[in-house]
């Protein structure tokens, strides 16, 4: 079939995209520290932040703005009373939180001791009989108590914790992006990607089929495409229902049967039959080609392999062969790409770069034919000397969670984003593998409304999918898209079929690596 | 959880002679304009595959030494060698190498240094020992440590010139581990 017919073919998929939770969410960890709690005059409340603030350093890197400055009596956690109120709770008094890292006790004794309660009949300070009444009158108060260190990461934990611990503000907007993305960054992406997405996804599936039944992989496809292309189409009011196709700057399908191994035929050529290759029906290792032939990681090359276009050094390289798909929409121009481009006197390439690679005349020739190509639409990926690089901000779309090297490898290339649909979920993923298996393995207590909301409403009949099969649930759940030990990070998204029911789920078939 | 990485400071003549081969590796990368990075692949006894980093060259994050050295390899090898056949690396695989790797089937795995920020069999990530459809392999690190870490800071340094924006935390890390052999330089 002719590419265009197949551009032609495709019908969007219709649903919602939602987040992937990042194994900060899924597995938080909980990290307390101790605190200081002094009982001071309520009507000093103000003045004792001053002196505070002004006094004692705070670690910039660990914020503590979710615990609150103070507590009144009646807000104090239940457990406290007994520490903090003892038996005889002067009204006068307030609370208040010296979180860590912790002044010396003398520092703070001194700082507190013009604001301590005064209650010439409070009993609560004469405990210790040796105290006497001068004395107990200059000194506040002070108890130790345990607090989290890191913010809450929802309402219920928040919660949790005022109850048990210490008063705790749950802020959702606040920055945590060691434990997810922004919520603004989160949102915003979303929304952008949400209307077209369903054209996408739903295009990597006709990419994987093209794959598949070349004879060439399995069934996996992936559609990159730029938000910048997207962005201009619509300021320039194009409807993107139409125009969508305008915005793939590259797709890959599957591979792996296709390599030659010591010099003799590849699996694909091997098998002279119509449709899928044998080897789809299970897992055999060494039929498996391997990750660098997998459709996200052949994306990448199929970019940068046009990132590096006339590039002398480059013309050696071995090129990966193409599927028709493949090879349309890398040849395609950007009919978008903004004025500066087309008038590209400031950003013609200097010839001294190529000079310095020490080559002669044929390429002097080279760069004048790309100069002449920029005053045309440019190819939709960007050359290296217009600035291009890895595959920095593009989202990728693909028919499967991809596995755990192709997840670090869409780091590595620099991906904004990454798209698929859930019934793609693998038992090998990178990204949310996990529950589709087992539910998220997080206590009831520890899910947030937030959570309970969109769960309820997108993905109920897949989240409560169960599976009886007690080697699966020891997998990982690695959320690679989003983790706080790694430099780079990516926003993943899920897909949830609307009437998406009857789709089979790619984890109950064979095991395999996306 | 971590799965067990063995700490090897001294290896067998053969074993510092591959190493020192991967060493060879990460210092034409470095020469490049690459992370100093290298490796090879050892196959009954006989080098069969060399790689070094070579992302910067071809604009693609994903092309580390370990790939291309599989790539070489399976020129003249089917898959199925891999699992007679030993990786001798000068830093950590990355969480995507050592996936890789686990996909196919590599026996074992040497490496110089640990890899703080990326390493996938032991540092961030134990994918040579999780639970996977692949069996696991072991991996013994600390071969020629000094000399790994001694090439990246040499790289870092050198990034440091051109980038405007450099990561002040990833230069901390460097300087503090070895004072003593820093001043060798």
């Amino acid at each position: 079939m002719e590419v265009q017919d197949v551009i032609r073919g495709v019908q969007p998929l219709i649903g919602d995209l939602i987040p992937i939770k990042t194994v900060q969410e899924t597995q938080p960890t909980e990290e307390y520290g101790e605190a200081y709690v002094a009982e001071v005059n309520v009507k000093s409340a103000a003045k004792v932040v001053k002196v505070l603030d002004a006094n004692i350093p705070r670690d910039p890197v660990r914020p503590m703005n979710h615990l609150r400055r103070f507590a009144k009596q009646s807000n104090l956690p239940e457990p406290l009373h007994p520490l903090l109120l003892g038996d005889n709770p002067s009204p006068q008094s307030i609370f208040v939180l010296i979180p860590p890292p912790l002044p010396e006790v003398e520092l703070l004794q001194e700082l507190l001791a013009p604001f301590v309660v005064p209650s010439p009949q409070t009993e609560t300070e004469a405990d210790t009989p040796s105290d006497t009444q001068s004395q107990s009158t200059s000194k506040v108060k002070l108890c130790t108590v345990k607090v989290p260190t890191l913010p809450p990461l929802g309402a219920a934990q928040a919660d949790r914790w005022t109850n048990d611990l210490w008063p705790v503000v749950y802020n959702p907007a606040a920055a945590r992006a060691t434990v997810a993305p922004p919520v603004q960054v989160l949102n915003r992406t979303r929304e952008f990607i949400q209307p077209d997405a369903g054209w996408y996804l739903s295009f990597a599936r006709k990419v994987a089929e093209e794959a598949v039944q070349s004879g060439r992989g399995r069934s996996v496809g992936a559609v990159v495409v730029d938000p910048d292309i997207v962005s201009r189409l619509l300021d320039a009011g194009e409807d993107m229902d139409f125009r969508w196709p305008d915005a793939i700057v590259a797709v890959a399908g599957d591979a792996r049967y296709s390599r030659r191994e010591a010099g003799q035929p590849s699996a694909a050529e091997l098998y002279t039959g119509v449709g899928p290759n044998p080897a789809t029906e299970t897992y055999n290792a060494d039929l498996e080609g391997g990750p660098d032939l997998h459709a996200l990681m052949r994306a990448a090359e199929i970019i940068a392999q046009k990132r590096r276009a006339g590039e002398w050094e480059a013309e050696n390289d071995e090129l990966p062969s193409l599927s028709p798909l493949e090879a349309h929409f890398i040849s395609q121009l950007d009919a978008t790409a903004p004025k500066a481009h087309s008038e590209s006197k400031d950003t013609t390439p200097s010839p001294e770069k190529y000079q310095k690679t020490g080559v002669e005349e044929s390429h002097a020739i080279h760069i004048s034919a790309a100069s002449k190509q920029e005053t045309t639409p440019g190819f939709r990926i960007r050359p290296r000397t217009q600035g291009g690089y890895l595959c920095t901000d593009l989202d990728v779309y693909l028919t499967h969670e991809p596995c755990v090297c192709c997840c670090m490898g869409l780091l590595l290339s620099r991906f904004r984003s990454v798209i698929f649909p859930q019934t793609g979920r693998m038992v090998t993923g990178g990204l949310a593998s996990e529950p589709v298996v087992t539910p998220v393995p997080i206590p009831e207590s520890e899910m947030t409304e937030q959570h309970n909301a969109e769960h309820s409403e997108h993905s109920q009949g897949h989240m409560l999918i169960q599976d009886d099969d007690e080697s699966k649930r020891t997998r990982q759940y690695y959320g690679l898209h989003w983790r706080k030990e790694l430099n780079w990070r990516a926003l993943g998204f899920e897909f949830i079929q609307e009437n998406g029911d009857h789709e089979n789920l790619a984890a109950d078939g064979v095991a395999f690596y996306a | 959880m971590r799965g067990a990485v063995l700490t090897m400071e001294r290896g067998t003549v053969e074993q510092l002679y591959f190493m020192e081969q991967a060493f060879e590796m990460a210092r034409t990368a470095l020469d490049m304009g690459e992370t100093p990075v290298g490796c090879v692949l050892v196959y009954e006894g006989k080098i069969v595959g060399h790689g070094m980093n070579d992302t910067n060259r071809s604009m693609n994050g994903t092309r580390h030494a370990e790939f291309l050295a599989i790539q070489e390899m399976l020129q003249s090898y089917p898959r199925s060698a891999l699992r007679s056949t030993d990786l001798y690396v000068t830093v950590e695989p990355c969480v995507m190498c050592a996936a890789a790797l686990r996909q196919y089937r590599i026996r074992s795995v040497y490496f110089g240094c640990g890899n703080e920020r990326f390493g996938g069999t032991g540092s961030i990530l134990s994918l040579h020992s999780d639970p996977a459809i692949d069996p696991p392999y072991p991996v013994y690190g600390g071969l020629q440590r000094k000399e790994a870490i001694m090439l990246l800071r040499r790289f870092y340094i050198q990034e440091n010139k051109k980038a405007p924006k450099p990561r002040p935390k990833k230069h901390r890390e460097l300087n503090t581990k070895f004072d003593d052999a820093t001043s060798s330089i």
